[in-house]
């Protein structure tokens, strides 16, 4: 075994001493033949040509030989490798354009890749990540919505199926003291355990647990690294440390380690990725019989061999139990989602089909590389014949044009790869900012492999119908002088035809996608949002309890606010609202219209905001019947509502709304009802939702909430009223955060980014295509012109006018092209189904889509045959005619 | 006289070559003279295929090669047995002697 091995390497590495020794025997053996012939009485001539005849094929000797030695696999594909790269330094261009396609179609595919692998493919940040499951309410009108936290405390404590069970639910923080300006902090009110259930540690301290969950040690917190390094310099004796948070003095009890990842919240405000900030304990305060109120949301780590449908399955049990022992509603049904389909769900399609669009890419590029090699295959037929009729073998002969074709491959892969790793970057910039895991995704091993792996498919795919081809050459054929090839060139041009074909139809595919893409996108970005987004701008705000104890403080602060800012010059209107439209808030309440009776377990529910007299108009709503708010509608004015649309037409179809009255007590006395004075226009929950959810508003003086937000028009640029917003609120509280300062132009593209983004990658990738395709065209006409050079000659010779050439070529290509196209819409309709759920109020087969594609797919390709036409026409007749 | 030659039925090739090699160190040529000599010209060694048997014995193990002197005073490249090539020849000797002799009894048999 070693010594096999010690002879093939003496054999690869000392190549040229083993070649020499192998000619000097040979030399040797046929002397000792001549002299045996010549003893045997032949003249020295004879006695030669004798051995000669005996001996064979030298060459072949030799190469059975090497063959022999088993080095000759090695040796051969290093002499190809040493041939192919003569070959593609001797033709530079087609060298570059093809290696340049295909490291663009290589690296579009590695760069969607790392993608899809960070994002779909490896696992999250967390122990065993696949026992991770949300837990979710669940009815037919809030298909995710939020559990009590007494029916959370009972699951916890009821069912078998969790190794450990947390809640949590947005709570932010206000960090002060010192001398920094007060920074508002993303926080999240959490259970015992929480971290336990993610499968991560503290970096410092602890955890929470079940002590935590009383109220007396309520003012527990754990930091983040980030903040930890940011605000306290990285102090190793945080731990106990007391910290100002909504102006009451906090314990640091933790610090979560760097990639300690949230794991998504459905619940407003959202936050990604590592943008949680602290983390603080949540306690069950209150009446545990009443559990009408939803807010926390549920998440589990399941015990070994448990699936999520038998933990769902446990728990809607317990819940059914609840349901007898407590007087509630009891129509939700619990539903327990792994984790990982809950956070990356929304965008695997979106990346799947960014991935077949790029992997058309490819295609193509593979159909344009495969006719550039069987054009060339066309010029090499002569050295091809050659070697075949000096007896080398087919099978040779197509690993050699292999070895070329799967050198051009990688080159264009590693040239791809370093396209990728640029094109990540860029691909994560574009991405919308709610995408999940995007800072997760980065060019990593499995990319590496990928490419390496798409590169050989590639280089194997385009090379081997060439090199199949090129291998069937008829050695008496190719060697005649001249020959044009008349038999194999009509089986030649037949498959370069069809690749021309397909070309053009998988890039007609791609323009369809592109071009329904963007209609779409035009279509969100002229929808009427029921607001007017310019010249808005926007901040968050909340009062601390500790400092604002009542509604009364509450009101105060904020009248003031918006008295100040009105008289501002260039401010047009100031309200305040609990939310902004497009942010993902979701409030809802049941509640009671006056003489209706609804059906028993029929649930009256709709979303609620609170908003201040001028909400409406700083945000541009528009009012449809009665009045907006105004200063009288405080604390012990008549209770009002104002509702939106949607809301008047689902509880009041065909009546006038204003004037009705909802409650939300059992036994309402006078002062409980509210009354509908306005009805405002709707705001859909996303610029792309189908219909605006019913909601109505209370009026901010009468139901004073802590946190706001605040909406300032303005009659001109609203970024220079920020500094404004700072100094006012600052005069009146210096020790009040001012958070998320935004354009509410920023909050409505942030709403159309994810639409936006696939519209620029696979309109990006549509791009490519419709050059390549236009490309291979070219390519594929030019060769038939030169190939038909004496034709036209002979032509024009005739009498035919050059219009008359270039008819005949531009028809030959418009052919293709055509047939491309129709191919093309086929495949497109039948695939369009797909997009579906990524367009927005465009149907799959839109006319107008499919006709402009059409025209730019059967257009493009034809006018890139226009410069090989001309030539057609200035075939001088003579010098054809000479050449046959 | 007319000896009909007969083409070496397969893996044969590689026996004849250790057996000459058994008597000595032989240069390719000799071998194949030696061959067709003792089978009374009945076999005959093309050179197309005795070389590159010889390497692949070589890599083997079962043969080795080296550079000496021939009896015509020329320098040629001379194979002998090696330790592994001597137990090889006895094995496939056995093999061979095994094969014949039942080929040999179904013949007569039939």
């Amino acid at each position: 075994m070693l010594s096999d091995l010690l002879y093939r390497l003496r054999a690869l590495f000392q190549r040229n001493a083993v070649e020499s020794e192998l000619d000097e025997e040979l030399r040797f053996h046929f002397e000792r033949e001549v002299e045996k012939h010549k003893k045997a009485g032949m003249s020295d001539e004879e006695a030669r040509r004798h051995a000669r005849l005996l001996f064979g094929g030298q060459e072949q000797v030799k190469e059975d030989c090497r063959e022999a030695r088993g080095t000759s696999l090695v040796e051969s594909s290093l002499q190809d490798i040493r041939y192919a790269i003569r070959q593609l330094m001797d033709h530079p261009t087609f060298t570059v354009v093809i290696i340049l396609t295909l490291a663009l179609s290589i690296g579009a595919n590695s760069a969607i890749f790392s993608v899809i692998d960070s994002v779909l493919i490896k696992s999250l940040p967390y122990r065993q990540p696949e026992r991770l499951v949300r837990i979710f309410l669940t009815t037919a009108a809030f298909p995710k919505f939020p559990l009590n936290p007494f029916d959370f405390r009972d699951y916890r404590a009821r069912s078998k199926s969790f190794d450990s069970m947390a809640a949590i639910t947005r709570a932010d923080l206000q960090l002060s003291g010192g001398s920094a300006a007060p920074v508002k902090l993303n926080g999240f009110l959490i259970t015992s355990g929480y971290f336990l259930v993610l499968g991560l540690t503290p970096e410092l301290g602890r955890e929470f647990d079940i002590r935590d969950e009383l109220p007396a040690n309520q003012l527990h917190v754990i930091l983040s690294d980030r903040l930890w390094r940011a605000q306290f310099g990285a102090a190793p004796d945080i731990l106990g440390q007391k910290i100002t948070l909504n102006d009451q003095p906090y314990t640091v009890i933790g610090v979560m380690p760097p990639g300690t990842e949230h794991p998504g919240n459905a619940y407003n405000p959202l936050v990604y990725g590592e943008d949680v900030d602290i983390w603080h304990p949540f306690s069950n305060q209150g009446d545990p019989t009443r559990r009408g109120s939803h807010f926390v949301e549920g998440y589990g780590r399941l015990k070994d061999g448990v699936t999520p449908e038998q933990a769902q399955s446990e728990l809607n049990a317990i819940q059914v139990e609840l349901g007898r022992e407590y007087p509630t509603y009891t129509g939700w049904h619990v539903m327990v989602i792994p984790l990982t389909r809950e956070i990356v769900g929304s965008s695997r399609r979106m990346l799947w089909v960014l991935l077949g669009s790029v992997g058309m890419v490819l295609l193509i590029a593979c159909a344009n590389a495969a006719n550039l090699l069987l054009a060339r295959a066309g010029a090499r037929q002569r050295e091809l014949a050659v070697r075949l009729a000096l007896g080398a073998q087919r099978s040779r002969l197509i690993r050699q044009l292999l070895t070329e074709s799967l050198l051009i491959a990688f080159l264009g892969g590693a040239l791809g790869l370093a396209m990728a790793i640029g094109g990540v970057k860029a691909l994560v910039s574009l991405m919308p900012a709610d995408f999940p895991r995007a800072h997760d995704i980065h060019v990593s091993a499995p990319v590496f492999a990928f490419t390496f792996l798409i590169s050989a498919a590639t280089g194997i795919l385009f090379g081997l119908v060439p090199a199949i081809q090129a291998s069937r050459t008829d050695p008496r054929q190719g060697l005649h002088e001249g020959g044009r090839n008349a038999t194999g060139g009509g089986r030649l041009s037949r498959l370069r035809n069809a690749l021309v074909i397909s070309e053009v139809s998988l890039a007609c595919v791609l323009l369809i996608g592109a071009g329904l893409m963007l209609r779409s996108l035009l279509n969100l970005l002229h929808l009427d949002p029921g607001f007017k987004q310019e010249h808005v701008l926007t901040a968050n705000l909340s009062l601390p309890d500790v400092q604002y104890k009542n509604g009364d403080m509450r009101s105060h602060f904020f009248e003031e606010l918006t008295t100040n800012l009105s008289s501002m010059p260039g401010v047009e209107s100031v309200g305040l609202g609990s939310d902004l439209p497009w942010t993902g808030y979701d409030d809802n309440t049941s509640f009671t219209i006056e003489g209706k009776h609804p059906a028993p377990h029929e649930d009256v529910h709709t979303r609620y905001h609170v908003a201040s007299p001028d909400y409406f108009r700083a945000l541009g709503t528009p009012l449809l019947s009665g009045r907006f708010f105004t200063n009288a509608d405080r604390k012990d004015a008549p209770a009002v509502v104002v509702i939106n649309h949607a809301m008047a037409e689902k509880y009041w179809p065909h009546e006038n709304a204003v004037g009705k009255r909802i409650t939300f007590e059992d036994n309402p006395k006078e002062k409980d009802w509210l009354t509908v004075v306005g009805v405002v226009a709707d705001v859909k929950d996303k610029p792309n939702s189908a219909s605006a959810e019913a909601a109505f508003w209370w009026s901010s003086l009468q139901v004073p909430f802590s946190n706001m937000s605040l909406v300032v028009r303005s009659g001109s640029d609203p970024q220079a009223l920020t500094n404004t917003v700072r100094n006012e609120v600052k005069r009146l509280d210096p020790s009040l955060a001012v958070a998320r300062v935004q354009l509410m132009d920023a909050i409505v593209q942030g709403s159309v980014s994810t639409p936006r983004f696939v519209f620029v990658l696979v309109g990006l990738f549509a791009g490519l295509a419709i050059l390549l395709a236009a490309i291979g065209t070219y390519g594929v006409i030019a060769y038939s012109v030169s190939q038909r050079t004496a034709e036209f000659g002979l032509r024009m010779a005739m009498g035919a006018q050059r219009l008359d050439v270039l008819r005949l070529v531009i028809v030959q290509a418009a052919k293709l092209v055509l047939a491309g196209a129709a191919l093309g819409i086929i495949l497109a309709l039948t695939f369009a189904r797909v997009l579906k759920s990524l367009i927005y109020d465009v149907s799959p087969a839109d006319p107008l889509t499919f006709v402009a594609v059409g025209f730019l797919v059967i257009v493009v390709p034809v006018l890139a045959c226009y410069i090989p036409a001309r030539k057609a026409t200035e075939a001088d007749p003579m010098i054809a005619l000479r050449a046959e | 006289m007319t000896t009909q030659r007969i083409d070496l039925p397969q893996g044969t090739l590689d026996l004849l070559i250790l057996r000459t090699l058994s008597l000595g160190p032989q240069h390719g040529w000799a071998i194949s003279e030696r061959v067709q000599q003792v089978s009374s010209d009945v076999l005959r060694i093309q050179q197309g295929s005795l070389y590159p048997a010889l390497h692949r014995l070589e890599r083997r193990g079962w043969i080795k090669a080296k550079w000496g002197t021939s009896d015509n005073n020329r320098r040629a490249k001379y194979y002998e047995l090696t330790r592994s090539g001597q137990k090889q020849l006895e094995a496939e000797t056995e093999i061979w002697k095994k094969l014949t002799a039942a080929v040999a009894q179904i013949l007569e048999s039939m």
